[in-house]
């Protein structure tokens, strides 16, 4: 089922939560809304679900107006941070719940009850842990249980709040690519609230930026990290070198470089900020005249398959990340000290909006 | 690794640290001034009720007990305590939900009020209902045109209990609620819950041994409050006398017996009362560490 979001306002007293926001989550993809905390995703999140108000706007499940409804009546199922098991029953009672609270016609059988909650159990890969209380549980399993208990009541959307959040760094790559799995499994239309950028790129079929209760970006991972449309999603996906440079005649100065902008061709004399990935800056041993600018190796880190170099330019006080391959580290022998010349291959320019007064 | 750097400490017995405490005379000195203490001003007066209640012997105790005017005032206490716990209980309820679970304008008033039995002298809560109530007072005359005695009578007494034990079991639920958060309701909510499901199946069993201790606090105040049941009683033997009540009638008697004898029957229900106090908080004890244990093994 798709979901769309019309101009969604929310402000709690005097801060403002989301301003303004529209999407369309298609039907059977799973998104994901990425931002630092409190940029408004979890609030976004539990508006879709009716656990919160807006302040004004629509939400739209399947072309109809859901706004109103309650959520109860919204047939979403919720996957909490901190997973919110009912801890007085066991893992088989948590996932009966849904059915369990049907009014008395539509209420299922026990046999069915039964079969229905260790099918699920079994989709989670738990159905050997049915008779423990959530106490008795790992966090990773807490978690798949929770999702187990969500899909019992056969939600038309699944919306899972920071879902790895509280999981120790394996569990949750474990478990996120478990997630894909089972969405590749099932077709459900899920949307879950991240502010970790690899396991937004890592899972989702489409990513939502979201900065200070705006949006910043949608689009596919390779999207918004290879084009990205802001400054702000360029510092948000992975690591970045920023230079502060001039625009004039459609070119970017950056020292002695000089790299063709397009779109500003017509732009005079304007400040500039320069993005490029470490990934995308080559070392080269000579200078090529207007393509590079030279810099001196502060800091090498040589370990694992990539390695890092911290560069000092020496045109100004800015520093820069260099990432290369060993081949091509070796190639170099480069030194600790030694002076060199960058050349970013792929340099992205946004117009500052509030320059520094020079 | 924990495995084997906690295995040789669990064969080793690790001699308490010698850094930390104090000396032996202190030690004992500070036991015994509590000890003493307790002793004092607990079990002396404690040992006193039972062996004056028994001193003419058992005879005495027991007719004591059954005289009809004694009769009356237990039952008199039973009733206001079965009128005023269930109230307290359902109104407690109540108020923990909407505090707990909701925000809303005027929470802390709200609050406030709830506290509001414990900083009034229960001498002025009953003399709250007297000018409510009384011959003389706001609904006096409408009450007597039509016929309904509140002070002085029976309801007089119930309602003087309602307010005094009327923090108990709210007090006890709201702080339980508020650490265990809405993320529970709010999970039993968007699997189809009704909001009295929700309230059955996952409020309720969540805070099951606060409720009870709440409870038993509550019941245990109903049946032993004096000062404001004594201002609307108005002290009518075989009527209006509550059991505390009626240990005072008889004290002021010279019926030192008989008054002893109907106050080891409180002094009984406390000890009762303390020890179902006990079990509920070793139970609540044991639930928090069980939930303590949750929470550091999420990570």
């Amino acid at each position: 089922m798709s979901i769309e979001v019309r101009n969604i306002n929310k402000r709690f007293g005097n801060f403002t939560a989301l301003n303004n926001i529209s999407l369309d989550l298609p039907s059977g993809e799973l998104t994901a809304l990425l931002g630092p905390s409190g940029c408004g995703k979890t609030t976004l999140l539990r508006i879709i679900a009716g656990l919160e108000q807006p302040d004004g706007g629509n939400v739209l499940f399947h072309g109809k107006d859901a706004t109103g409804s309650h959520v109860r009546e919204r047939k979403v199922g919720f996957v909490f941070q901190h997973y919110a098991l009912f801890r007085h029953m066991t893992v088989f009672e948590n996932v009966a719940f849904g059915l369990r609270v049907r009014p008395r016609q539509e209420r299922p059988s026990e046999a069915e009850i039964r079969r229905k909650v260790h099918e699920l159990l079994e989709l989670v890969q738990l159905d050997w842990i049915a008779d423990r209380y959530p106490a008795q549980l790992s966090g990773g399993q807490r978690q798949r249980i929770a999702l187990a208990r969500a899909l019992a009541v056969e939600p038309q959307v699944l919306l899972l709040d920071e879902p790895f959040g509280a999981l120790d760094a394996k569990v949750r790559k474990d478990l996120r690519r478990w997630l894909r799995r089972l969405h590749d499994e099932l077709h459900i239309t899920s949307v879950f609230v991240t502010h970790d950028q690899e396991e937004a790129l890592e899972v989702a079929d489409r990513v939502v930026v979201l900065n200070k209760g705006g949006i910043e970006q949608v689009g596919t991972p390779d999207e918004v990290y290879d084009q990205p449309a802001t400054p702000f999603v360029y510092q948000f996906l992975g690591n970045v070198n920023l230079f502060h440079s001039r625009v004039h005649d459609g070119f970017a100065k950056i020292g002695e470089l000089e790299v063709a902008v397009d779109g500003h061709e017509d732009t005079q004399n304007a400040a500039a900020l320069a993005y490029v990935r470490p990934h995308d800056i080559e070392i080269h041993r000579t200078p090529e005249n207007g393509s590079t600018f030279a810099a001196t190796v502060v800091h090498i880190h040589a370990i694992g398959p990539i390695v890092r170099l911290e560069l000092a330019r020496a045109d100004a006080t800015e520093y820069v990340e260099a990432e290369l391959t060993r081949e091509r580290f070796r190639e170099l022998a480069l030194k600790e000290g030694e002076e060199i010349f960058v050349k970013p291959r792929s340099l992205r320019v946004f117009i500052d909006p509030n320059p520094a007064v020079a | 690794m924990s495995a084997v750097i906690s295995h040789p400490l669990s064969v080793l017995p690790v001699p308490a640290s010698r850094a930390t405490q104090e000396p032996a005379w202190v030690r004992w000195l500070l036991i015994s001034i509590a000890l003493g203490w307790l002793g004092l001003f607990l079990f002396i007066p404690l040992a006193a009720i039972f062996t004056e209640a028994l001193r003419k012997g058992l005879e005495v105790y027991w007719a004591s007990l059954v005289d009809p005017d004694a009769l009356s005032a237990i039952k008199l206490t039973l009733i206001a305590t079965v009128i005023a716990v269930p109230a307290n209980l359902v109104f407690g309820i109540a108020a923990a939900w909407a505090i707990a679970k909701f925000e809303f304008r005027g929470k802390q008033l709200l609050l406030t009020l709830i506290d509001l039995p414990f900083a009034v002298s229960p001498v002025i809560a009953g003399l709250i209902y007297v000018l409510l109530f009384g011959a003389q007072g706001w609904f006096g005359e409408w009450l007597q045109a039509h016929d309904v005695k509140i002070i002085f009578a029976v309801p007089g007494i119930v309602l003087a209990t309602i307010f005094v034990t009327f923090p108990f079991v709210a007090r006890e639920l709201i702080p339980l609620m508020q650490a265990q958060g809405t993320e529970e309701e709010e999970a039993a909510v968007t699997m189809g819950a009704s909001g009295w499901q929700t309230l059955w199946r996952v409020t309720l069993p969540n805070v099951k041994w606060g409720l009870l201790y709440g409870v038993i606090l509550c019941n245990a105040r109903a049946m032993g409050e004096f000062g404001a049941v004594s201002v609307v009683s108005g002290h009518i033997r075989g009527m209006t006398n509550t059991l505390p009540l009626h240990v005072e009638i008889l004290y002021n008697e010279y019926n030192f017996a008989a008054a002893f004898a109907a106050a080891s029957l409180l002094a009984g229900l406390a000890l009762v009362t303390l020890a179902l106090k006990s079990a509920v908080e070793w139970k609540t004890g044991a639930e928090l560490r069980a939930r303590n244990e949750e929470t550091s093994n999420e990570h």
